[in-house]
């Protein structure tokens, strides 16, 4: 999970200038290449357009066919048939010519879109323990984490991480929602998502006669100074189910608090002093002082975004995708036949276009025995 | 004994057929001796039936499709490849197209078997239906890369023989393998934009932001404007032979650097191992 965070920086790049202006370009290419073939695609659309056939194209005509037949079949897979003086000409899948253009439309929507909701993107990160309110002034609401819990499978792995939140919104009574890995939650047009989580432990001081002194939550990896003594007191870690490793450091296989213990390190005036090992309430005891951690609960991470660009992405996806179908499948398929002569014109897919018609061709032999 | 016996067996036993039909079909095409052929076929398809009853044991034992980690990607890739062979050989009986798509399964098989093959629980992240869209059409997608690359291959391969004058070759005409491949490339990029789609989609839900440079972005992003190149060039400057083979060849490279180098060497969050 802390990978996560490392990843988001990956973007730093990527918002260099050099990046932008190459984007900048491609996209000013990518319009004008739109824009310069879409007339002429827009024409070939129309059932007047036939393109002519080419004179080194294969000749399909065989002598046994069945020129109605033939043409009957044509007309059953569904090609727009007109006759000619003497024979006809057949048109299918006409949309197709655009197929590019609405490809290139979608990714210039894709482009400028996620442009444009970057440059207003807001992101931002918290962590929260159960009871903590983090308001969002700007956008008119709160949200208070009422509990954060995870759900474990058979191995002690975890199986989710689960925040449960109230939102209370400015005229609205408040409400509760869960979220939790792949399950945002969306409030106003902020986006919320579980990304991290992890240990906050109780540190208690409290002098000889037990009176208590300090109190602090750390997490793990957090120090905390105590003045008094001059002492830097550093948690290593809280392990729910601690074990210790050949290389004697400590590791938890599993969240669930079964042997839970602390590693704990002190300082005095940045001096190591000594390494501990211990378990919830154990104290150690330095010059007046007595030391101790409990109490450890669980923390969220929650990630919050606003990001419209997304929008964009998605009608742009759905546009490139459609593009490439019409493209690559409904691409614009003609079929020529006079006298002794069939012919098939089509710039994809010249040859499996061919060997379909060429059975058709075939199937209208058949037909006449 | 129990289910996982099973399908390592079965995935040993569709990993040895898989090698020797890649063995037979070289043999068919130096000594163009059709039975050797038919052989061939038979052993790849025993070997996809096997394959799949490996895969299907799998499914029952982890209760989800076989799509989580390296291993379980691997040996769907591999399964991919064989099953976008066999439709093709079905479809249009080009038998010698195996000579050169079925090394590539066996390279990835092998691949696959030096993976841990644990079944592990769903970690959080991939706990989605969109797990099964985005690397279903991975599968999909690599399999039609990896069959056109062969058919590339066997274009060089039947160009060359046809310069040194040799005629009867059992390899189609290459003016077939170059149509061939071009459509099968065309299907494959159709895949690879809906796995880059779902992939965002999904990392909307999962990781806050549909695209974040993650390495295996990145490079998925950059085998798409290979093939991207390579579809505008075949359509718009007409291009064919021999230069549109070794484009196919380096845009398959660059899909398993994607599949394998991403995961090795660079630390991203999309490395499930
Ligand atoms: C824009 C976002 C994404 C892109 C472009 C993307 C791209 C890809 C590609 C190209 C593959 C093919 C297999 C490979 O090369 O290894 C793949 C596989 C995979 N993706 Fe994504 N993906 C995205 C988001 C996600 C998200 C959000 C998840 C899960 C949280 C995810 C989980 C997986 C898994 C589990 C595999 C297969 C296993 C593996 O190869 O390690 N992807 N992705």
């Amino acid at each position: 999970m802390g990978n996560l965070i490392v990843a988001f920086q990956f973007d730093d790049a990527y918002s260099s200038i050099i990046f932008i202006v190459l984007m900048g370009l491609f996209m000013i290419n990518l319009i004008g290449c739109t824009l310069k073939i879409l007339p002429g695609q827009l024409k070939k659309m129309k059932d007047t357009y036939y393109p002519q056939p080419k004179v080194d194209g294969e000749n399909l005509y065989v002598k046994k066919m069945d020129r109605d037949t033939f043409k009957k079949i044509i007309e059953k897979k569904r090609f727009k048939v007109i006759p000619t003086e003497n024979g006809f000409k057949a048109s299918k899948h006409r949309v197709g010519n655009i197929g590019s253009s609405i490809t290139h439309l979608g990714i210039i929507i894709i482009v400028l879109g996620s442009f444009l909701g970057g440059i207003f993107a807001e992101e931002g990160f918290f962590n929260m323990v159960p009871g903590d309110v983090k308001s969002f002034p700007d956008y008119g609401f709160a949200l208070r984490l009422d509990d954060f819990y995870l759900d474990f499978k058979d191995n002690g792995s975890v199986d989710q991480y689960n925040s449960v939140v109230t939102v209370s919104e400015q005229g609205q009574s408040p409400y509760q929602k869960t979220l939790w890995v792949n399950n945002p939650l969306k409030v106003k047009s902020l986006n919320f998502y579980q990304t991290t989580y992890g240990w906050g432990s109780r540190l208690i001081i409290k002098d000889e006669a037990g009176e208590l002194i300090e109190t602090k939550l750390l997490r793990n990896g957090e120090s905390y100074f105590y003045q008094r003594e001059h002492l830097s007191i550093y948690l290593y870690g809280f392990f729910p189910n601690m074990t210790i490793t050949q290389m004697g450091e400590p590791l938890t296989m599993t969240e669930q608090k079964i042997n839970p213990h602390y590693a704990v390190m002190l300082y005095e005036f940045g001096q190591h002093i000594g390494n501990y090992i211990l378990e919830p309430g154990q104290p150690i005891d330095y010059g007046e002082s007595i030391i101790y951690f409990e109490d450890s609960i669980l923390y969220t991470g929650l990630t919050y975004r606003k990001d419209f660009g997304y929008f964009f992405v998605l009608i742009g996806s759905l546009l490139l995708t459609i593009g490439l179908v019409l493209s690559f499948y409904f691409y614009p398929k003609f079929v020529v036949m006079e006298d002794n002569s069939i012919k098939t014109i089509t710039r994809q897919n010249t040859w499996g276009f061919n060997y379909q018609i060429k059975r058709l061709v075939e199937e209208s032999m058949t037909k006449e025995e | 004994m129990d289910i996982i016996f099973f399908e390592e067996l079965f995935f040993t036993l569709a990993f040895i057929a898989y090698t020797i039909s890649a063995v037979l079909f070289f043999t068919y095409v130096a000594l163009k001796s059709e039975k050797l052929g038919k052989f061939a076929v038979i052993l790849t398809s025993v070997g996809f039936g096997i394959h799949t009853i490996a895969i299907i044991l799998r499914v029952i034992e982890s209760g989800r499709l076989p799509f989580t980690n390296q291993f379980e990607f691997a040996t769907s890739f591999a399964w991919g490849i064989v099953l976008c062979y066999l439709i093709l050989h079905y479809a249009y009986k080009f038998t010698g197209v195996g000579a050169f798509v079925m090394p590539i399964a066996f390279l990835i098989m092998g691949y696959a078997s030096m993976l841990p093959k644990t079944i592990k629980p769903l970690m959080p992240a991939l706990q989605s239906g969109w797990l099964y869209l985005h690397v279903g059409t991975a599968v999909v997608s690599y399999g039609a890369f990896a069959v056109a690359a062969g058919l590339a291959f066997m274009y060089l391969v039947g160009e060359k023989q046809k310069n040194s004058g040799d005629g009867k070759s059992v390899l189609p005409k290459s003016e077939v393998c170059d149509y061939l491949s071009y459509r099968v490339i065309a299907f494959g990029y159709l895949m690879l934009t809906l796995v880059i789609v779902t992939g965002a989609i999904w990392a909307k839900a999962a990781w806050a932001r549909y695209w974040a440079w993650d390495p295996k972005e990145t490079w998925s992003l950059i085998t798409w404007l290979i093939y991207s190149v390579y579809i505008h060039l075949r359509f718009n400057r007409g291009w064919k032979g021999r230069p549109a083979a070794l484009f196919a060849v380096i845009g398959f490279i660059c899909v398993i650097f994607t599949f394998i180098g991403v995961n090795t060497i660079l630390p991203s969050i999309h490395s499930y191992r």
